[in-house]
């Protein structure tokens, strides 16, 4: 599963690879192509370690309703704030709930929240720094000069504002930490599309009477996409760590779902006092953030093995 | 030179525009009476005391018309009232952008005599020990969110070891070492890492290989091509972070209590005190654009082969 | 209007949850329990520096002194007419006499003579009508100076076409005569509020940022020195105070950064730099087994309620049956125990116990032990059944968040009600609640500006304190429940034309057992609790006043 993460986008790309037009590469080689890739992810300890973190946090937020051991919004207030026992493994928080549970759960909002909103934000960095890139002049003004505006906002200031608009929830968080993410992602692609734009088979392909569509999907992205790609997979553990720090603020998703910063804010106040409110949902978020780094560091010495 | 850096910060006037009205309008649409209720309390205002501060402060205005005041204001340096206090919005945040600026400084010093120090180090001697022991921990620590780190040094400096008092006075600098390791830690792991990463690639250069060839000194050949080489994309970075911290850290500063800018924004946007927030963002925005181009003046100078244009 | 600590905006603070760890001492803990022991036999010793930390005041000129810090201040600096003890009784403090006409409709002050101003400037009948004619004028757009509403001629001088105060003069120096526009009998009570100080000739409009910062005041101390904002405020004895003079020397307020000023003080209490702390909730238990043994830990039922306000004119909880369906759902008990770890005491009435001769425990009959079955039985009976849709906002930032999803949970699991958590900010919450689609529940609480039931009743529950804007049809009042009923207006309105102290009582107690007993337009939950540390072993006299602010004006050295 988390094989395809990484590649599936890659290879939707394969037909169109170093093509002089398109379908009749030979596809055995393109398989070999990204053997090699695979082949010198695995070579990558640290990037084995990532896959694996990786791997276990979607497994605990697919299978979170068979794996926790309470339901994690049960109350019981007789029982609020028990040290770990044999009954509640991590204790339970100021409502009595199981903080297991509650972070097993939780793993499900960090899922959703960094997948969707990186999703987000390369499609949408995608599109306007190919436009940028490719059409240059006033288009490019226009996307990077509105790039550097949101560039320049700091994310959680930015994401604050945004949510205060639109009001807490998993949607608002994705979309502010899109709408502050994309910028950097079209300042990637614009750079490499300028390029690609001037590849002698980017000029054939526009001299046999390609469309623009048709000559940014199949012959300029595919070759610009590399460092995009690379930033998605490194931002996935930056999203949901920013997607932690909006609720540890007290903006992120409400305060009643069983989220990992939602946790770690109503542990704030108990440092020294009973830290078992903060320590496990840390725990998690780090593990979570590492797991991305460690796979984002394999993927970029995999594809572009000169940046080792 | 004096063409480009003058077209830059053109540029930059465009950027400031954009951002405060980009700004303006979603305070503008924040469903909330910015005077609606009390200073910062919990209580509806009296409505005709509502309605003479939407007038005093133009609220009762087109989005458009209360953005050209505010433009036209902020020319001549003033950057009006806040909405609590009715006092002047410059006067408040002034000595909270010095306690945010002591911050980031810190922070900085840390970043560079710390993270740059490791890195250096760690690329010079190679595949030793000291190497391994900082390339584990700054991939470690690169993991760690802010708040978590935060929460820890809390924890371990100031509520079990008590080296650190927690209550913070913004004057007592041994109150800026905790919020300042905080702040520092995870960019100087990256600063380590970056550090040693283009060392190490200089290192491989060609001209560098020829001059210990031709008999260069290795203390020369270090200071003069290495050095200088290798520490470019340390600045870029560097600058960059810089410009976020002064930014005011808001995760750092509310777990520390530290009284910046960051801590004021946050509280402001809670309250729709919008004078604040309005002032803090632009700060903050200005800040970072300057400082992208103070970055990439240096690199002009760092490296001679980039032309600005 | 007295805004307490509590109810200010802590933003993202620590103290986002209410709880105390360690500590479940379940069930009730005694209000009132330690006062601190007062030594009132020894001679009171001068001197020494008395040292708190407070948050930054929205203001300490008495235009627009609001929350509990700026009124800390102000009442050090201004003496007005009146004062008021910890328990709500009023006395005279610069009023010799307090004397309304028949029918209460006007008020005469005569005014103790030879007072000065810390400057040496007399403190005369002028003072008063300058200090209060520069709150109530138009540019001042002074949050609390409707308190003078009732006050004749307070119109003309909000919206600007008057510039002096018609319903007040000065026959001579030491005469005060108000003319109100209604009929107050409790009209004297207001006149302890900071609003009702009296000011300096040169004290200038409420525009003055110098006088803002640095008033000049008739009270038991002085400013030593202008505010130094977000830093700190230093009062020191002021030698020439007409009344009985302070003790100490000088008090040192730190300004602290309000995000998590509780955690802060506590830790200055704990090390000695402050005498008087508040404490993080989450450290309640554990400051209690500390500090009580010692006598230096203070916990009282002060003057302020929380509870939740239903929307009564719209949506589910229109009828009287469903609100009591939701009073009853609700574990009141089990939430004190089990979030607040037995550190509010729970509410049976909407006048606080601290109003001891109106105070009627158990006035709310379904605010006692939840009764599931009665609780359903009235939910069938009202059409809220299963499914209902039920908003229930609250603001972010105060400490609500995990008592409000026990309450929604019991709702939930009681009435199987599909309730709607919202927490959003206050200036949102306010902005929804006032809104003419407003349903369901939201989260409030209030505390007394002047120690009267009145002043809990007449603006949560009167009609007239509905004031909707007829353009936008927005509650502009505090009643935003929309609760309108005539019998109770009448209650009110003869309650404060009544001059005998008891029938009052009796009046208010009757208009409460209407609106709270009968119809439960405002569901309690529990009282507003107070704790403080206060350093005994170093201070006599040292106790909490109605505001919630240590006595400044007895304390004195052991």
């Amino acid at each position: 599963m988390t094989d395809e993460t990484i590649t599936v986008p890659l290879d939707k790309d394969i037909p169109a690879q170093g093509g002089s037009g398109g379908s009749g590469e030979p596809a055995v080689k393109v398989v070999r192509e990204w053997q090699e890739v695979w082949h010198r992810f695995a070579a990558n300890k640290l990037a084995l370690v990532g896959l694996v973190l990786v791997a276990g946090l979607l497994f605990t937020a697919a299978f979170a309703p068979w794996i926790s051991p309470y339901d994690p919004l049960k109350q019981n207030l007789m029982n609020t704030l028990q040290p770990p026992t044999g009954e509640h493994l991590f204790g339970t928080d100021i409502l009595g709930r199981d903080q297991l549970s509650r972070v097993i759960y939780g793993s499900r909002i960090a899922v959703f929240v960094g997948l969707v909103s990186i999703i987000l934000t390369l499609l949408i960095g995608i599109v306007l720094g190919a436009i940028a890139g490719y059409f240059g002049r006033f288009y490019d003004t226009l996307v990077m000069r509105a790039a550097d505006v949101f560039f320049a906002f700091p994310l959680l200031i930015g994401s604050i504002i945004i949510i205060t608009v639109t009001g807490r929830g998993v949607w608002p968080v994705v979309l502010s930490l899109a709408i502050f993410g994309w910028a950097t992602v079209a300042r990637l692609l614009r750079s490499s599309v300028l390029s690609a734009r001037e590849m002698d088979y980017v000029h054939a392909a526009r001299a046999l009477g390609a469309g623009h569509l048709r000559v940014i999907l199949r012959h300029i992205l595919p070759n610009s996409i590399a460092p995009v790609i690379i930033f998605g997979t490194f931002n996935v553990g930056l999203a949901v760590v920013a997607e932690a720090a909006l609720s540890y603020l007290g903006v992120g998703v409400s305060p009643e779902v069983p989220e990992w910063g939602n946790m770690l804010a109503s542990g704030r106040g108990f440092i020294g006092v009973y830290d078992y409110m903060w320590t496990l949902p840390s725990l998690a978020v780090v593990l979570t953030s590492l797991g991305f780094i460690f796979v984002g560091d394999g993927v970029r010495d995999a594809l572009d093995p000169k940046l080792r | 030179m004096g063409r480009y850096v003058l077209r830059r910060l053109g540029q930059m006037v465009i950027v400031l525009l954009g951002a405060t009205l980009i700004l303006f309008a979603c305070l503008f649409v924040i469903p909330g009476d910015p005077v609606g209720s009390l200073g910062g309390s919990e209580r509806a205002r009296d409505p005709a005391v509502v309605k003479q501060l939407r007038e005093q402060y133009g609220l009762d205005k087109p989005l458009i018309v209360q953005y050209g005041t505010y433009v036209g204001k902020l020319v001549q340096g003033d950057m009006g009232e806040d909405y609590t206090q009715r006092r002047q919005v410059t006067e408040i945040l002034m000595p909270k952008l010095i306690n945010t600026s002591k911050l980031a400084v810190a922070a900085m010093a840390i970043d560079v005599l710390l993270g740059a120090a490791v890195g250096i180090l760690a690329a010079l001697k190679r595949y030793s020990l000291l190497d391994t022991v900082v390339t584990l921990i700054t991939t470690l620590l690169v993991g760690f969110p802010t708040f978590v780190i935060g929460m820890l040094m809390l924890n371990l400096f100031a509520v079990q070891l008590k080296w650190v008092p927690v209550i913070g006075d913004p004057s007592d600098p041994v109150q800026l070492i905790l919020p300042a390791f905080t702040l520092a830690i995870i960019d100087a792991a990256l600063v380590a890492r970056l550090m040693r990463g283009t060392m190490l690639e200089v290192l491989r250069a060609d001209y560098v290989k020829t001059a210990i060839a031709k008999g260069v000194p290795k203390r020369q050949v270090l200071l003069k091509h290495v050095m200088r080489n290798s520490v470019i994309p340390v600045v870029t970075y560097l600058g960059i972070s810089f410009g976020g911290l002064m930014g005011g850290a808001i995760i750092t500063e509310t777990i520390f209590n530290w009284d910046g800018i960051g801590m004021a924004m946050s509280t402001a946007i809670q309250q729709q005190n919008n004078p604040v927030v309005v002032a803090v963002a632009t700060w903050t925005v200005a800040i970072f654009v300057v400082l992208n181009l103070v970055v990439d003046l240096l690199y002009a100078m760092l490296d001679p082969r980039i032309r600005l244009s | 209007m007295r805004l307490t600590k509590a109810m200010r905006w802590t933003v993202v603070a620590a103290s986002t949850v209410l709880a105390v760890a360690a500590c479940s001492n379940g069930g009730s803990t005694s209000s009132n329990g330690a006062k601190p022991s007062q030594n009132n036999n020894a001679p009171a010793k001068d001197g020494g520096t008395f040292r708190l930390g407070i948050v930054e005041p929205t203001a300490i000129d008495p235009y627009n002194t609001q929350e509990s810090e700026g009124t800390l201040v102000t009442q050090a600096l201004f003496t007005g007419l009146t004062s008021v003890d910890a328990d709500g009784k009023l006395s005279n403090a610069l009023a010799e006499s307090r004397t309304p006409n028949d029918d209460c409709s006007q008020w005469t002050f005569k005014i103790k003579s030879g007072t000065t101003f810390s400057n040496g400037e007399a403190v005369d009948a002028e003072s008063f009508i300058r200090g209060w004619t520069r709150a109530a004028a138009k540019d001042a757009a002074s949050d609390v100076a409707y308190h003078m509403a009732e006050i004749d001629g307070f119109d003309k001088l909000q919206d600007g076409s008057a510039t002096t105060f018609s319903g007040l003069t000065a026959p001579d120096p030491n005469t005060l005569v108000v003319k109100l526009a209604i009929k107050d009998c409790e009209f004297d009570l207001r006149t302890f509020h900071t609003v009702f100080s009296p000011v300096t000739k040169d004290a200038g409009p409420a525009t003055n940022k110098t006088y803002n910062d640095q008033p000049i005041g008739n009270g038991p101390f002085k400013l030593d020195g202008p505010w130094q904002h977000n830093s700190k405020i230093t009062l020191v004895r002021n030698d020439s105070y007409g009344l009985t003079k302070a003790h100490l020397d000088k008090v040192e307020i730190s300004i602290l950064n309000s995000a998590n000023a509780d955690q802060l003080e506590y830790q200055g209490f704990q090390a000695g730099q402050f005498d008087w702390a508040r404490m993080p909730t989450e450290q309640l238990g554990a400051a209690k087994a500390v500090y009580e043994p010692k006598g230096e830990f203070l916990n009282w039922d002060a003057n302020g309620m929380n509870y939740i306000l239903p929307i009564t004119f719209n949506g589910p909880l229109k009828s009287k049956e469903a609100r009591e369906a939701v009073s009853y759902a609700i574990d009141r008990d089990a939430i004190v125990a089990g979030v607040f770890k037995g550190f509010r005491n729970k509410a049976t009435t909407l006048v606080p116990p601290a109003f001891k001769d109106a105070y009627q425990p158990g006035v709310c009959t379904s605010c006692g032990k939840q009764d599931k079955d009665k609780a359903k039985e009235l939910a069938a009976k009202a059409g809220l059944t299963p499914g209902t849709k039920l908003y229930f906002g609250y603001n972010t930032g105060g400490g609500h968040d995990a008592w409000v999803q026990a309450v929604a949970q019991q709702l939930k699991e009681v009435l199987g009600l599909d309730v709607q958590i919202d927490g959003i900010p206050f200036k949102e919450l306010l902005k929804k609640e006032q809104g003419p689609d407003a349903t369901g529940l939201y989260r409030a609480a209030w505390g007394a500006d002047y120690p009267t039931p009145g002043n809990f009743l007449n603006p949560l529950l009167s009609t007239s304190a509905i004031n909707e804007d007829p353009a936008t049809h927005e509650v502009q009042g505090d009643n935003r429940g929309r609760y309108s009923n005539p019998a109770f207006d009448a209650l009110l309105q003869k309650a404060t034309a009544s001059k005998d102290q008891a029938e009052r009582t009796k009046l208010y107690q009757q208009a409460e057992k209407l609106a709270i007993g009968d119809d439960l337009a405002l569901i309690p939950l529990w009282n507003r609790t107070q704790q403080r540390v206060a350093n005994t072993e170093k201070w006599v006299n040292l106790s909490y006043d109605f505001n919630e602010n240590p006595t400044l004006s007895k304390v004195s050295q052991k």
